[in-house]
């Protein structure tokens, strides 16, 4: 193995007396790709933090952090500044709310290059203008003058990356550098993140809970669990045989492309939703245009697309919240908007934290819909809502609690069990695991599997997660700029795309597989076999 | 720009114009009949008709409102009952002391606040947190009556270095240094309950914007914290400073009353002051709409810079 730029060792933070990370070591070398992986409260964000010093007041540390023999941990804030950037740079997650809004993004790269060197305003201008053109931004001169929000998403985090290279840095810390974007953007990002490695040398340190983007990068993974180490080894050898059973029920909740058998189709003459040449209007932008849909009665209706497809505002119009600019919208005969066909619609929304009222106990959380819609009351009401909690596989006792007491999967089944008090025929699913960890969102999944074979429910479930869709859809329609591109069955949709559009879709999602993502890379236009 | 300002103007004329039928309203309904108390208590009825017709009170309430209203807008802003005089020339003389004192104010309040906000904010010492919460309890909580008093008996009557009262004898631009003292004592008093509140609220948002990613981002890169604060947060707390601001331009006007009763400045405040104790109607009137127009002109000037502040307004949001 090449130099050694990084030597963490015996690293602990804790909150509070609340320890995050609880003694872990690991090394970074020169060049070389380190992915630490795990999911949420694992601790990998706050190592993150941890090794340039960026931990709230709040935070204790232990252990040590070196880099080339130079301890990094408690050293004073004067001697981590001249490290960070000009040392040790550091990508973000969130490209939207890592660049500062009023500044053009000329102006934040100025500061960030005249932090570390002497230049002028002309110099770091022109130095701006490199760095946007090393990491692809078009028109690098006339980008340079551009506000953030005059740059979409991908191109908000190349420059998050340029800021990040400034200084020429040896090491790169990513903390999940696409977790928040679309997955045909992510793979522009991880591309590039490859590219900079090869041409530039840094070392990156990837923060990842990405099965699929760690085998992509990395040379090497460490596994977090817990704030501990569980394993570390190159990125081949964890893949193809991982030591330890957490690694191996990681690998395994990872949904993949292409691993379930065709659904039958189904042939059930009634339809559960139908949208007939549906138009929906944001003032001049068209965000959806002319739009047929069909969910059959117990049906699954996979949705994909990316980021301002247009999913979410169709499935607002299947569940009547949003009145179509043309065009009709029928739920079992009827009008969405009609009280009676309502309570037979059920809705799952995305973040299962923001949906819950806070003030209710998870009884009341259930059983709302049975109180608005007065089909129970006292000892029928906690019946029902005890066989809800039931059927979504809660003990009895979580009644009491408030949501804030339960787990983000917890309380996504608390999510799923009011959807369903009603037994409704049509249930809408807005993206309901995409705020989850990978090992509770399988689960999750499983448990809509199984509700949806044992109730019958027809369901739109819509999704920017290809691998999701397929772990659970019938047939799959994608959508792209407000119209659907392709529709069909979910194996042949997913798997033998016959538009572009989608082809770049599916090419784009990266494989969990270290040694066929890689094939990729090097034969990008032959298909990687799916079975 | 000019778009967003055509897009506002009806709302603020709208505000304006019932404003002028609240300000009517409320002074007619003040009991009591001007022409009987021009006339004096043994007045004859047909002197006192006389000046009711003369003051143009006999006409009917909406004949008298449209009279009114006609000359605001063409500038014929009537006659005082007692003081005396053309109201406009009443108005026009302590306008331009009012705009002096009050731009002093505002101007000492946004340096204040420019200097401690971000004091404030980005201080890690708990001395200077304390001493600054205190200044800024005291600043807002401390009324303009009691504060003027404590700065005349202390730099007027135990030190005696800056005049308690009036105005500079020969005028405001005769000599800068002469207006100066007259001017310091007045307009920090009215500037301070200012100062207070914009100091914070600017450390405040600075707070606010030191927690956003964007400076987890520029720290990560190595900036210097001085820079963060002053360079970066700064400039995104800036459009809520101004907001804030251009609400605060009512406390200004509303002090500008007690503070040039308290300091002798003949301005409008004073003015206002006379008009009201001495029940004259048309006078205090002018003066009611001349305020409601300046906060109504001060936030629509403060939308706009608010505007402008924000590129994602000025230049529209294209994601």
């Amino acid at each position: 193995m090449s130099v050694e730029v990084l030597r963490v060792s015996g690293l602990e933070v804790s909150f509070g007396g609340a320890p995050a990370v609880r003694g872990i070591d690991f090394t970074v070398g020169a060049g070389e790709i380190v992915a630490v992986v795990g999911e949420s409260g694992s601790g990998k964000s706050v190592t993150a933090r941890a090794i340039l010093g960026l931990l709230p007041a709040t935070a204790s540390t232990g252990g040590s952090v070196r880099l080339d023999g130079r301890e990094l941990l408690g050293a004073d804030e004067e001697s981590l500044r001249r490290v960070r950037g000009r040392e040790i740079a550091m990508v973000f997650q969130e490209p939207s709310t890592a660049l500062n809004p009023v500044h053009t993004v000329g102006r934040q790269l100025a500061a960030v290059l005249r932090a570390h060197r002497d230049l002028t305003r002309e110099q770091a201008r022109q130095e701006a203008v490199r760095l946007l053109d090393l990491v692809g931004i078009p028109d690098p001169a006339t980008r340079v003058r551009f506000y953030p929000h005059q740059l979409s998403g991908g191109q908000k985090q190349r420059v998050v990356i340029a800021l990040a290279l400034a200084n020429d840095p040896r090491l790169i810390i990513a903390d999940e550098p696409t977790t928040a974007l679309d997955v045909t953007v992510q793979a522009e990002i991880l591309a590039l993140l490859r590219d900079l490695r090869d041409r530039l040398g840094a070392a990156i340190l990837l923060i990842t809970h990405n099965m699929g983007v760690v085998a992509d990068l990395a040379d090497r993974v460490a596994v977090l669990h817990r704030g501990r180490l569980v394993e570390q080894a190159p990125v081949h050898d964890l893949f193809a045989a991982p030591t330890r059973a957490y690694t191996r029920e990681l690998l395994a909740a990872v949904p993949r492309l292409g691993h379930r058998p065709p659904a039958p189709a189904h042939d059930t003459p009634t339809d559960a939703l139908r949208l007939d040449g549906v138009v929906v209007r944001y003032r001049d932008f068209v965000a959806v245009d002319r739009v047929d849909l069909r969910v059959r009665q117990g049906e699954v209706v996979g949705l994909v697309g990316e980021s301002g497809s247009g999913k979410s505002t169709i499935g607002k119009v299947a569940a009547g919240l949003l009145r179509p600019d043309a065009g009709t919208v029928t739920v079992l005969d009827g009008d969405p908007r009609d009280r009676a066909i309502r309570r037979a619609i059920g809705f799952v929304f995305q973040d299962p934290g923001g949906s819950l009222d806070p003030r209710l106990s998870i009884e009341d959380c259930v059983g709302e819909p049975l109180r608005v819609h007065r089909t129970a009351t006292g000892t029928a009401y906690r019946r029902r809502v005890a066989d809800l909690l039931d059927a979504v596989r809660l003990p009895t006792g979580y009644a009491r609690r408030r949501p804030r007491e339960l787990s983000g999967g917890q309380r996504q089944r608390v999510g799923i069990a009011r959807a369903l008090a009603l037994d409704p025929r049509l249930i809408i699913a807005d993206e309901p695991t995409s705020a989850l960890d990978v090992s509770v969102q399988a689960t999750v999944l499983a448990l809509l599997t199984d509700l949806q074979r044992d109730l019958g429910f027809a369901c739109l479930f819509i999704s920017h997660d290809l691998a999701v869709v397929d772990t659970l859809a019938h047939r799959v329609a994608v959508l792209h700029r407000g119209t659907v591109v392709e529709e069909g069955p979910h194996h042949e949709v997913l798997r033998t795309p016959t538009q572009p559009y989608t082809r770049r879709l599916v090419d784009s999602v990266p494989i969990p597989d270290p040694t066929a993502q890689r094939t990729r890379h090097t034969h990008p236009r032959e298909a990687v076999p799916v079975t | 720009m000019s778009r967003y300002l055509l897009r506002r103007a009806p709302s603020a004329l709208l505000v304006l114009f019932l404003a002028s039928v609240l300000i009517f309203l409320v002074i007619r309904a003040i009991p009591g009949d001007a022409a009987a108390v021009l006339a004096g208590p043994d007045a004859p009825p047909e002197v006192v008709a006389a000046i009711r017709h003369d003051l143009g009170l006999d006409r009917s309430l909406v004949g008298q409102y449209l009279h009114w209203l006609g000359g605001l807008l063409t500038g014929e802003l009537g006659r005082s009952y007692l003081i005396g005089g053309d109201i406009a020339e009443l108005v026009g003389d302590g306008l331009g002391n009012t705009v002096v004192l009050t731009l002093a104010a505002l101007v000492i309040a946004v340096l204040v606040a420019l200097l401690l906000g971000p004091l404030w904010a980005a201080t890690r010492s708990r001395w200077v947190d304390r001493a600054l919460t205190a200044f800024h309890t005291a600043a807002v909580a401390l009324p303009t009556f009691v504060t003027g008093v404590v700065l005349i008996i202390v730099f007027g009557v135990v030190f005696r270095v800056l005049p308690t009262g009036g105005v500079p004898p020969d005028g405001m631009f005769d000599r800068l240094d002469i207006t100066a003292q007259y001017l310091v004592l007045p307009a920090v008093c009215l500037g301070l309950p200012v100062a207070g509140v914009l100091t914070g609220f600017l450390a405040e948002t600075l707070r606010g914007e030191l927690r956003q990613d964007y400076v987890t981002t520029v720290r990560a890169a190595g900036v210097r914290r001085r820079d963060i604060v002053l360079g970066h947060a700064l400039r995104g707390a800036l459009p809520v400073a101004v907001t804030t601001l251009g609400l605060q331009a009512g406390a200004l006007l509303g002090g500008a009353v007690l503070v040039e009763s308290i300091f002798a400045w003949p301005g409008l405040g004073l003015l206002v002051e006379q008009g009201i104790t001495r029940r004259d109607y048309p006078l205090v009137q002018v003066l009611l709409m001349l305020s409601v127009a300046v906060f109504v002109l001060v936030q629509l000037f403060t939308d706009v810079v608010h505007a402008w502040l924000d590129p994602r307004i000025r230049l529209g949001a294209t994601s």
